[in-house]
């Protein structure tokens, strides 16, 4: 074929050519460094929180008297809700899941003070709380009624306190005991100076959101048994499938009057909790896609804005091309070898370009480097999309009569 | 004149090639477009909040965590001193009277009894400070003032309330000498603060993020002692012999959980008060604390922020990126152009041949390719109206008992203010130059007889 000539007729007005493949060279590096970056976002904040997310609310109930029973008031709460028709489980806790409200702290598997310690969030709840949420227990069984105790003087005292026994998340269990034998062993507590027996553990447990400061918290959770001391305690509410607003509209009507000296903060549900924690995330995401979408179409319009341009200056030579025999499909071959060959030599940069800014980006953001095969990916589909752009064009160029040649002579 | 000319010239260009015209507008919009977007973003997210003094305040931190380094890799930046101080230190460092001004602080919650019809009793974010806190900051007062120093030693019973809740509790008037049932305690109004909502909330920025609501009651910092008031915001446990238990084991032990500031006026004084709290801290090694090597920092407002990195890294990608779309638009752009100018070459030869100099050719290309330029940034400030719009209804969906200032929160971070529009006239401008200086230079430089010759 006749790439020789194609090469010097390019080399002739090369600044378009040139303009399109530093198009294309950016084009790649961004298609295939934001798309990961996107990818990493989509895959963190799609993890299952561990919870029965779509069945589960949380009602807030702040007290204000000094008089304020709060031992008594739980009992009659929890058992008036976990009387109502579609409840399936009902519990308090100290903060609501999938918040920042709450305790990390550290915890050792031995009870030397120089032992290594793993930092976890203390998600403390009553008896029951693990059914409320809809948490999966993968070993063990879950903390007893008796291990919960009673209300403390507040919400330090309440940890200080400590129950005898807990679950934890297999993220927590794996880093403290990496041998794998978690279940039945003592989790020591060194800065309230207790312990507990771990007679469970639950696949994984959200109880932080994924994404901010605390997101490695997410995972690794220790579930306490604890009576909430007040004033602050969370109901969690979990419903049977598709009774979720049923039971909330009862909820709002009748829970705040039922015990004075309180007030309902807010009542929630645990997808929408979870949706909030996750809006920068996403809404992030869907810039860093629109762009490069952007980016995509722009370039598919400059490849195609410059084949229309070359057919229009060209009909002529065309036109004697076929004059002189070239079929039509000749002349379409010779705009798709031409782009082919302006798309690769971006390419090729572009390479080095996505490479480069893999590495610039892994670094400043410490996210894990980028994968070649997102690499193959990006060139492959620049490719299809530089032979799609010019595709239209060349084809009007090949319909070209050869009658063209004679007429403006 | 030529003026007139050469823009009529333009119109023509663009109604003999509509189609292209319409491409390179829309490249531009889109490009204009999305960077008004990040850039937007970003500039709300690196605001200076307290520009004119950000120099003379300083946040003051000490090390005093203990040798256990678990879990310090994990950290972004395990060399820098947690954030807050411990009720102690702060106390300690409050006596100081090298700074003009200090205060010492933290997020609690009251509950507001209204004590009336209607209104059932609501939570409310409670501010614990010290006096300082108004004339350090310079927060707007709608009515009345602060508090003296000697209110915050033995609490007297009286608050400083936002706009939103005298509004709510009083509608709107002035409710200074009023009083406001707080768990069932009587608290004086003595002053009312105006609409105040700093961007970075930069003196606190552990309670609830770097952009947070302010909070709707400030207390004389003796209440938190006296009422036990608990933190709202986070309280860090530094070291093994930290006792987590009741109120009182949380401020005596090595909890973190007071946000510490100074007014500094002068450099010398400055270096005076650093040395004072570097002797504070060695002075405390001998009582067993402060295991670590000295690391103490009492930084200005601009490094506190950028150490807490309060853009983030989403800011900062989103906004490269699209820059370097903006600059694949350029290019496209001046591609098409480059095509186009030379398509019409006949045209300028003609013009050339009948007495036109090289300038006019030049001049009139370039007013073309910035009626260009123009016409997508202004179609792209539209799209970035319309895409921040978008971004505001995706990161807030307001709740049932929202306070207004979260929604005034939402849309102050995704605004676009008079200096945002002159920007992205700025950036249309600087586009058009980009992408047409190349192709006008390139068709005034051609000889005319070139292009005759093939008529």
């Amino acid at each position: 074929m006749e790439v020789r000539h194609l090469l010097s007729a390019l080399w002739r007005s090369r600044t378009g050519p040139c303009l399109i493949a530093v198009q294309i060279a950016i084009t790649l590096a961004v298609l295939v460094n934001v798309t990961y970056l996107i990818a990493l976002r989509v895959d963190t904040y799609s993890q299952p929180t561990g919870m029965d997310i779509d069945n589960v609310f949380w009602i807030h109930s702040q007290s204000f008297t000094s008089d304020y029973d709060q031992k008594n008031a739980v009992a009659s709460d929890l058992q008036w809700l976990n009387s109502l028709p579609g409840v399936t489980a009902a519990a308090a806790a100290t903060s609501p899941p999938q918040s920042h409200w709450g305790f990390n702290m550290p915890f050792s598997a031995s009870p030397d003070p120089n032992a290594p310690k793993e930092n976890a969030r203390i998600f403390a709840m009553t008896a029951r709380g693990l059914d409320a949420l809809g948490a999966k227990l993968t070993a063990g069984r879950a903390y007893s009624a008796e291990s919960v105790g009673s209300p403390a003087a507040d919400i330090g005292a309440a940890v200080a306190q400590w129950a005898p026994e807990v679950v934890i998340t297999q993220a927590l269990a794996e880093r403290l005991f990496p041998k794998g034998n978690a279940l039945g062993k003592t989790l020591y507590m060194g800065l309230v100076n207790k312990s507990a027996k771990i007679v469970g553990i639950i696949g994984t447990l959200q109880a932080v959101p994924i994404y901010g400061p605390f997101a490695r918290f997410s995972n690794q959770v220790v579930v306490a048994p604890m009576m909430p001391p007040g004033p602050t305690t969370i109901y969690l509410v979990r419903t049977k499938p598709g009774r979720q607003s049923e039971v909330m509209a009862r909820v709002e009507q009748e829970f705040a009057d039922r015990v004075p000296g309180r007030y309902i903060a807010r009542t929630e549900p645990l997808a929408r909790t979870s949706s909030d924690a996750r809006n920068g995330m996403r809404a992030s995401s869907i810039i860093l896609g629109a762009v490069t979408l952007l980016v995509l179409c722009v370039s598919a319009i400059g490849i195609c804005g410059l084949a229309v341009f070359n057919v229009t200056t060209r009909t002529r030579q065309i036109g004697t091309r076929r004059a002189i025999g070239a079929q039509r499909w000749h002349i379409l071959r010779y705009f798709l070898v031409e782009n082919w060959l302006v798309t690769t030599g971006g390419v090729v940069v572009g390479c080095i370009l996505a490479l480069t800014a893999g590495v610039i980006i892994s670094h400043t953001t410490q996210a894990p480097r980028l994968p070649l095969y997102y690499l193959v990916g990006g060139v492959l589909l620049v490719w299809t999309l530089g032979l799609l752009s010019v595709l239209v064009p060349a084809r009007r160029a090949a319909e070209i009569s050869p009658a063209v040649a004679t007429r403006t002579v | 004149m030529m003026l007139k000319h050469d823009l009529l010239l333009a119109l023509l260009s663009f109604k003999r090639n509509p189609v292209l015209t319409v491409l390179m507008v829309s490249a531009i919009a889109a490009g204009i477009g999305s960077a008004m977007v990040t850039i937007t973003l970003y500039h709300a997210r690196a605001g200076h909040p307290i520009w004119w003094k950000e120099d003379r305040l300083f946040a003051v931190a000490l090390d005093n965590r203990g040798s256990d380094h678990t879990n310090e890799n994990l950290m972004r930046h395990p060399e820098y001193p947690p954030d807050q101080l411990t009720f102690r230190d702060a106390e300690a460092l409050y006596r100081s009277d090298i700074p003009e001004h200090s205060v010492m602080m933290y997020r609690s919650g009251r509950v507001v009894d209204p004590g009336r019809g209607g209104l059932r009793p609501f939570g409310a974010l409670v501010r614990v400070t010290t006096a300082d806190f108004f004339p350090m900051f310079d927060v707007p007062l709608l009515y009345g003032a602060g508090w003296d120093r000697p209110a915050d030693t033995s609490p007297e019973p009286v608050i400083v309330i936002g706009k939103h809740l005298n509004d709510k509790l009083f509608n709107g008037a002035n409710s200074v000498g009023r009083t406001v049932n707080l768990n069932g305690r009587e608290f004086r109004v003595i002053g009312v603060v105006n609409d105040w909502m700093p961007r970075p909330k930069f003196y606190d920025l552990t309670s609830g993020g770097a952009f947070d609501i302010s909070e709707d009651i400030y207390m004389p910092f003796g209440w938190a002692t006296a009422l036990k008031m608990e933190s709202y915001g986070s309280i860090n446990c530094v070291t093994p012999n930290a006792k987590i238990g009741a109120f009182e084991d949380i401020i005596n032990t090595d909890c973190d959980m007071v946000q510490f500031w100074v007014e500094i006026p002068s450099a010398a004084r400055l270096r005076q008060y650093r040395q004072f709290v570097d002797n504070y801290t060695t002075d405390q090694r001998q009582h067993g604390r402060f295991v670590r090597p000295t690391n103490n920092r009492v930084v200005d407002v601009p490094t506190w922020l950028e150490m807490h990195d309060v853009i983030g890294d989403d800011s900062r990608i989103e906004v490269v990126l699209a820059l370097v779309f903006l600059a694949v638009c350029i290019l496209n752009t001046l591609g098409l152009m480059l095509a186009k100018f030379l398509g019409a070459a006949p045209i300028t030869g003609l013009r050339r041949a009948l007495g036109a100099s090289r300038k006019q050719i030049i001049r009139q290309h370039l007013i073309e390719v910035m009626v260009v330029g123009m016409t997508g940034g202004l179609v792209g400030l539209a799209l970035a109206w319309m895409g921040l719009w978008a971004i505001r209804v995706m990161t807030y969906i307001p709740g049932p008992d929202d306070s207004p200032d979260k929604r005034a929160l939402a849309e102050a971070l995704s605004h676009m203010d008079h200096r945002m529009i002159v920007f992205a006239v700025g950036i249309s401008l600087v586009t058009g130059v980009l992408a047409g200086i190349y192709p006008a230079w390139r068709i005034g430089k051609a000889a005319p007889a070139r292009f005759l010759k093939a008529q």
